[in-house]
């Protein structure tokens, strides 16, 4: 096995080591704008006769 | 193995010329691959304007991707006009090619024996015309959302003509200096990245933060645009290397291995480094690590194996993460990060050539550090320094002059309108 093998194989490995230590979700919550339905956000029309 | 196999330097490097087909006879699997990878080259301008586009706010997107587009209109002309033969054309003192190809005058189909003898001479321009056009297009990230159209179409005229022209020579012409040196640059990691990239960081001095850098966020407006244009320069990115074999053989095909392994490699890294430093996976970084990636590998992609190709992998991703940290900490503003990625990640990819290439891939170029031969990092670096050198140099020099006829920043009721309506009239959404 030649030196560059040897660095390839660690760097992998940092890699791959890494994942095991990151967080399982994003930590920093995005605040997502409530979703108004088309129908909701219309305005009613009355109609008089 | 065919006699155009081999290529990472001009004249024909001596790997070309030893080979096993000196009759100079047209080869039609090799022309029918060059051919379809200057196509592939050619894709990979407006995907950069995608993949700008999208990192940038709404009211700029449309500017951004004319750059892009514009160039690649600009350059195809330019190129045929005087820039292949002042990169390409019979050497002068080394540093330049003369004009006797201008209008490509002596330009034809007859296969030229200085760089590609199995293919039409005006194949091998047409792909290098694809390069030529990209390298400017790089640079657009940098001054993105506040340079004024007619600058920017003076100021990358002239660099195209006094920077990409010369640098292109000095490492691809037949008699440039770097190349009789002995720097290997397979793809263009000198002439394409570490030229733009630097010359990124010279504009973004020049011309001055965006109004608002610092104090607002500035978000990207729409990410699945960039992905997309992420995926098409990856695509692309295979005619890049692998057809700067200059033939269908198995130098190529190597080539084609370790740029997808690389910058798969890269993806990989950049992203668990930002969740690690974030606290998230990004999908921007993967992207934008898979770009790394790409550039790294560009220069070593004829002479590395796939191991040495997840080595500047894993370096792309860790070294361009880091650049964009320096360059966030002292507050420059390059704002689609062109140095980090291109600037760095050339820098990186052309000295690891240094370092990983072997003659178990490119029996006839060079081995490296890791392969017996610690002097080809030296070469490595004197290719480095000089790209480094004259790409900032003449990049301040053109924009100081371009700033003389024409402003080089929009003003700002024009910068906070928006340049897609303040330079073209046009919005790019009717949303």
């Amino acid at each position: 096995m030649d030196a560059t093998t040897v660095i390839a194989v660690i760097c992998s490995a940092i890699v791959l080591a890494g994942w095991l230590v990151l967080p399982h979700s994003a930590t920093t919550t995005v605040k997502v704008a409530a979703v108004v339905s088309e129908e909701r956000e219309r305005t009613p029309v009355s109609v008089s006769a | 193995m065919s006699a155009g196999d081999f290529r990472g330097l001009g004249p024909l490097p001596p790997w070309v010329q030893s080979s096993d087909n000196p009759s100079m006879k047209i080869d039609s699997g090799d022309t029918a691959w060059v051919l379809a990878s200057a196509a592939l080259v050619m894709l990979m301008t407006p995907a950069l304007g995608f993949f700008y586009g999208g990192l940038v706010r709404r009211k700029n997107v449309l500017s951004t991707i004319m750059h892009s587009f514009f160039i690649l209109c600009l350059i195809s002309v330019q190129w045929v006009l005087w820039g292949y033969s002042l990169a390409f054309g019979p050497d002068k003192f080394h540093l330049i090619g003369g004009l006797e190809w201008v209008g490509l005058n002596n330009v034809g189909f007859t296969p030229n024996a200085d760089y590609a003898p199995t293919i039409p001479h005006q194949a091998y321009m047409v792909f290098q015309m694809m390069f030529a056009v990209i390298t400017p297009a790089l640079i657009s990230g940098a001054f993105a959302e506040r340079q004024r159209f007619k600058a920017f179409v003076l100021f990358s005229l002239l660099w195209a003509t006094f920077v990409y022209d010369p640098i292109a020579h000095w490492v691809w012409g037949a008699g440039g200096w770097l190349h009789n040196l002995g720097a290997l640059d397979f793809a263009g990691g000198t002439v394409v990245h570490i030229s733009s990239g630097v010359s990124a960081l010279v504009a973004a001095l020049v011309l001055g933060r965006r109004l608002g850098f610092g104090k607002e966020k500035v978000e990207p407006h729409d990410a699945t645009m960039t992905v997309l244009g992420a995926c098409l320069l990856w695509f692309g990115w295979f005619g890049f290397n692998a057809g700067s074999a200059v033939a269908a053989g198995s130098l190529a095909t190597s080539a084609f291995v370790v740029t997808n392994t690389a910058t798969a490699m890269a993806a990989l890294t950049w992203m668990t480094v930002s969740w690690y430093h974030k606290r998230q996976p990004s999908v921007l970084g993967a992207a934008a690590g898979a770009v790394a990636g790409l550039v790294a590998i560009t220069p070593a992609s004829g002479f590395v194996n796939v191991m040495g190709a997840i080595v500047i992998g894993f370096g792309a991703g860790v070294f361009c993460y880091l650049a964009i940290q320096l360059r966030e900490r002292i507050h420059v503003d390059d704002a689609l990060d062109v140095w980090a990625v291109h600037g760095i990640g050339g820098t990186w990819g052309a000295l690891a050539t240094g370092l990983f290439a072997t003659v178990a891939i490119n029996s006839t170029a060079a081995n490296g550090l890791f392969y017996g031969n610690p002097k080809q990092v030296l070469y490595q670096l004197a290719a480095i320094g000089a790209s480094w050198a004259w790409a900032a140099g003449g990049t301040f020099v053109i924009l100081k002059i371009v700033n003389i006829f024409v402003p080089l920043r929009v003003q700002e009721d024009e910068e906070l309108l928006g340049l897609d309506i303040s330079q073209h009239g046009e919005p790019a959404y009717a949303l």
